[in-house]
């Protein structure tokens, strides 16, 4: 094809590009940084979602990048940085996290169910990939090289 | 350091959470000293919870760690669960287990 036949492909039904808030960053695996992360997300987002799928939307990245500092960016393996992309596309708050940390466990994208409850010792973890299966859609793996890559998507409500 | 402001009556003690996140930046030292508070004054529990609009799974971990620490007679009650705050407890089924007190007020 030609420069200007692709150019002109399908001038008529193209759609007009929109202008919607995005949001990547780099940052170091730290809890207090990833605090930091969600703040700024949550202030770039809120007048375009609803708080309904805000605190979701809030409650899986932190689930996901406090994995991220807690596991696999541990010492002596990578550069102890991430990066996190949110695009808001029409069915659903596209996210995506890369480390170049340890290897994701398979164990994390194998179907979760809540730790046993007893109430005589409750448990007091495990429930975050519980949280992080539950609330996204086409959650999605994958080891290129040294990095991890996850990927999903939260559904949300446009504010009008 | 986490903000408790602890008011102790005769028959029970409320703790107001002052922090606006229970989160993994926070949420070891929120547990030590929530659990010391807790320990020390072996009586009934009212958290205040209103001023939290962000908590985590690390977070709901140390809740769960205080409510361990108070014996089974000792009830902990949990008012002012913001949105945000009551969805980690309604989807984990930790609902069950506190006692969820009066919403707070929008």
């Amino acid at each position: 094809m030609s420069s200007i036949e692709r150019q002109n492909a399908g001038l008529q039904s193209r759609p007009v590009t929109r202008s919607q808030p995005m949001f990547h960053r780099v940052l170091r695996a730290d809890p207090h940084e990833v605090r930091k992360t969600l703040v700024d997300m949550r202030n770039r987002f809120a007048s375009a979602v609803d708080a309904d799928a805000m605190g979701r939307l809030e409650l899986v990245l932190a689930e996901v990048m406090n994995n991220v500092a807690e596991h696999a960016a541990t010492q002596g393996v990578g550069s102890g940085c991430m990066h996190l992309c949110i695009v808001m596309q029409d069915n659903g708050l596209s996210c995506a996290i890369t480390d170049d940390g340890s290897r994701l466990p398979a164990d994390c994208l194998k179907p979760r169910s809540l730790p046993a409850l007893d109430p005589l010792d409750l448990p007091e973890g495990g429930f975050g990939w519980f949280l992080i299966q539950g609330l996204t859609q086409s959650l999605c793996y994958y080891r290129e090289g040294p990095r991890n890559c996850l990927a999903f998507t939260v559904p949300y409500t446009p504010v009008s | 350091m986490p903000t408790l402001t602890v008011t102790e009556t005769e028959d029970q003690l409320i703790i107001t959470v002052e922090d606006a996140r229970i989160d993994a930046a926070i949420a070891t030292r929120f547990k030590d000293r929530l659990r010391e508070i807790v320990l020390r004054v072996r009586k009934p529990v009212r958290m205040d919870m209103r001023h939290v609009d962000f908590m985590d799974s690390s977070g709901l971990g140390a809740m769960i760690a205080v409510r361990k620490a108070l014996p089974e007679s000792l009830p902990l009650v949990l008012d002012g669960l913001t949105p945000n705050v009551e969805r980690v407890f309604r989807l984990t089924r930790m609902d069950s287990v506190f006692q969820i007190g009066s919403a707070s007020a929008p």
